[in-house]
């Protein structure tokens, strides 16, 4: 592994990266599945967990039903569809609040509600279910 | 003066405020959540009291809360900072009642200017140009609809006791109207704890431009020139500035003789900040009174950099009684100071709000930079309030340079661990509209919009190279760096000289 680059560990997190014509400070931070680095006002994740969860989300589906999530913890302020509801694409079906903003989930395609996994006043965990969509 | 003060807030804010105790001698006493224990204002402050759990409801908007902390630690003062409980006449009325010296105006005329609705009453009586429009007696939907009828499209249906875009929503269509009343009132509610709502003729393609008033308790009243806060995402700020690049000298000279004006009207005491909407260009600009603040507000530090004077110690030096320190005369507009706002969001997933640890934070230190933040390398960001994590805030001599610091200092800021805002603010401070001065408060959410977009840019291979090397388990420098390792590290020198 032949790299033009040296690199010099200048303080916690902290890199100087060189060639014979160039000096950048990078700063990098966190464990293997969820590292970070900052050069110039650019963030970076690292590229290799970008690509596990690439590889993840391209799995083939084999259930036909589809669960809504939180996209981070947050408290349920409406549920507005029932068990049975038909909803159309992009249509909001709850409603969550975090950091005192609203955020509108919405159906991602023409279905019908399965079942609702929440209620109105609950705090709820990314990733678990709110709702599910056939 | 004030002995022992009481800071009702947190995060930035609460830091700013003890500072400026600290300077004057005042012992200062912070309050938090169960979620802020070890948050950075809780160690600054000579003691600290908690006041319960993480939802701000029960903590930081509990008046019964504060106040008993305010009584238990003997404090004759309390300081609201921004959003809270800073501009709740309820809690203004607490604090005069339990003989506690509430840093801002007197209560009543937090009432006054709170409601928006009459603060626009006052203001027309005053003769300050206002916003045509509306507000119902009747707050039921109907009577809304039909004021949003009579005031014509497009408008705004705003929250009466709102602020920063919460509770405020924008009816371009008549199909609109029915979902913005109910999520304006939704919001409101939950924000303020007050659903009553107004209706406005939208202004097109408005700035906001807002002057910065002080008053205090023996009939004298100055402004300290304008902010220009036109670069906003949905009525929230993300960049201010001073001198606004929009106003001519007589349009400055029109617009603070109306904000003194507006004070003078409100009986106002303390700082406070009357918002106007700019309508048009040059001498044929028309303005028109917004709102007033009636607190300190998040981008008070452009002012200061660019008077020279410090805003809270003159809120506990007036709240103390004593005149202000300086009269109008000795007040003047020297350089140009710009103020970014960090927010822990991710603009290219629908601004989504980030919550996490700050697995690196380190502060630039450059020329004309100044930062005030709440957080440390470490500590957590959590869901439970605002997601502003700091402000950096440059200053030059001319706006251009004013903007090249900020940059510079925007690109020397790593934050990791969470997503922040910083590519966006950089997209904008490098955009030829705003470096021509040419933002209107749309910007952002028309034209703009794009910027939030694809911010990431293809790791270069020197951070794939400095990635790689902190893969090393030891986190000693890898091997392939040998020949510049003997140049930064004295002791394989000293041992190469030994050997």
């Amino acid at each position: 592994m032949s790299s033009p680059f040296s690199v010099t560990r200048i303080a916690d997190g902290t890199y100087r990266v060189e060639t014979d014509r160039q000096s950048e400070t990078v700063y990098v931070a966190g464990p293997p599945a969820n590292r970070w680095a900052f050069w110039n006002g650019h963030v970076f994740r690292d590229t290799r967990a970008a690509e596990a969860a690439a590889a993840h989300a391209a799995r083939p589906r084999t259930a036909v039903v589809q669960s809504l999530t939180a996209p981070m913890p947050a408290t349920v302020i409406k549920v507005l569809v029932a068990p049975g509801a038909t909803v159309k694409k992009g249509d909001t079906v709850i409603i969550l609040e975090a950091m005192k903003m609203e955020l509108p989930i919405r159906a991602p395609a023409d279905a019908t509600v399965m079942a609702v996994h929440c209620r109105e006043g609950e705090l709820v965990q990314p990733d678990a279910p709110l709702i599910e969509l056939t | 003066m004030i002995r022992r003060l009481l800071v009702a807030n947190r995060g930035e804010i609460a830091l700013r405020i003890i500072r400026a105790c600290r300077e004057l001698g005042i012992e200062t006493v912070a309050v938090y959540s169960e979620a802020d224990r070890r948050a950075p204002h809780v160690a600054a402050a000579d003691r600290a009291v908690g006041i319960g759990p993480a939802a701000a409801a029960e903590s930081y908007l509990s008046i019964p809360r504060i106040l008993d902390a305010a009584r238990a630690s003997g404090a004759d003062a309390l300081h609201p900072g921004y959003g809270f409980l800073a501009e709740n006449p309820a809690f203004a009325a607490a604090c005069e009642q339990a003989g506690v010296i509430f840093v801002g105006p007197p209560s009543q005329v937090l009432a006054q200017m709170g409601s928006k609705i009459g603060a626009r009453r006052l203001m027309q009586t005053a003769g300050v140009p206002v916003v045509p429009g509306e507000t119902p007696e009747d707050q039921s939907d109907d009577e809304l609809r039909r004021a949003v009828d009579r005031v014509g499209l497009p408008a705004v249906v705003k929250a009466s006791a709102g602020g920063g875009g919460k509770g405020m929503r924008l009816v371009r269509r008549a199909e609109e109207i029915a979902d913005a009343i109910q999520a304006a009132r939704r919001e409101a509610v939950a924000a303020f704890g007050d659903g009553t709502l107004y209706v406005e003729r939208l202004v097109e393609r408005p700035r906001h431009v807002e002057v910065q008033v002080f008053a205090d308790g023996h009939g004298q009243v100055v402004h300290l020139f304008e902010r220009e806060c036109s670069v906003q995402r949905r009525h929230q700020k993300i960049i201010e500035e001073s001198p606004s690049p929009a106003l001519t000298p007589a349009l400055r000279e029109q617009m603070t003789g109306a904000a003194v004006q507006a004070a003078r009207a409100a009986g106002y005491r303390n700082a406070g900040t009357i918002e106007f909407l700019i309508e048009g260009t040059g001498n044929d600009a028309r303005f028109y009174f917004l709102e007033m603040n009636t607190r300190l507000q998040v981008e008070h530090p452009v002012t200061e950099q660019v008077t020279g004077v410090d805003l809270v110690r003159a809120q506990l030096v007036v709240a103390s009684g004593e005149p202000l320190p300086w009269p109008q005369s000795a007040l003047t507009q020297r350089g140009h100071a710009i103020e970014a706002r960090i927010y822990a969001e991710d603009p290219s997933h629908g601004f989504m709000p980030q919550a996490g640890r700050l697995l690196l934070y380190r502060e630039p230190r450059l020329p004309g930079v100044r930062i005030d933040s709440g957080v440390v390398e470490g500590g957590d960001v959590s869901i439970y309030y605002d997601p502003m994590i700091a402000k950096v805030i440059a200053t030059g001599e001319t706006r251009e340079s004013a903007t090249a610091r900020l940059i510079a200092a925007l690109r020397d800021y790593p934050i990791l661990g969470i997503r922040t805002n910083v590519p966006l603010l950089l997209r904008i401070l490098e955009h030829s509209r705003f470096q021509a001065g040419d933002i209107d408060t749309g910007f952002l959410d028309g034209e703009g919009a794009a910027l939030a977009e694809a911010l990431d840019i293809e790791t270069p291979p020197w951070v794939r190279a400095a990635l790689a090397a902190d893969d090393e388990p030891s986190h000693q420098p890898p091997a392939t760096s040998h020949q510049s390792l003997d140049a930064w590290d004295p002791w394989r020198q000293l041992r190469d000289w030994r050997g």
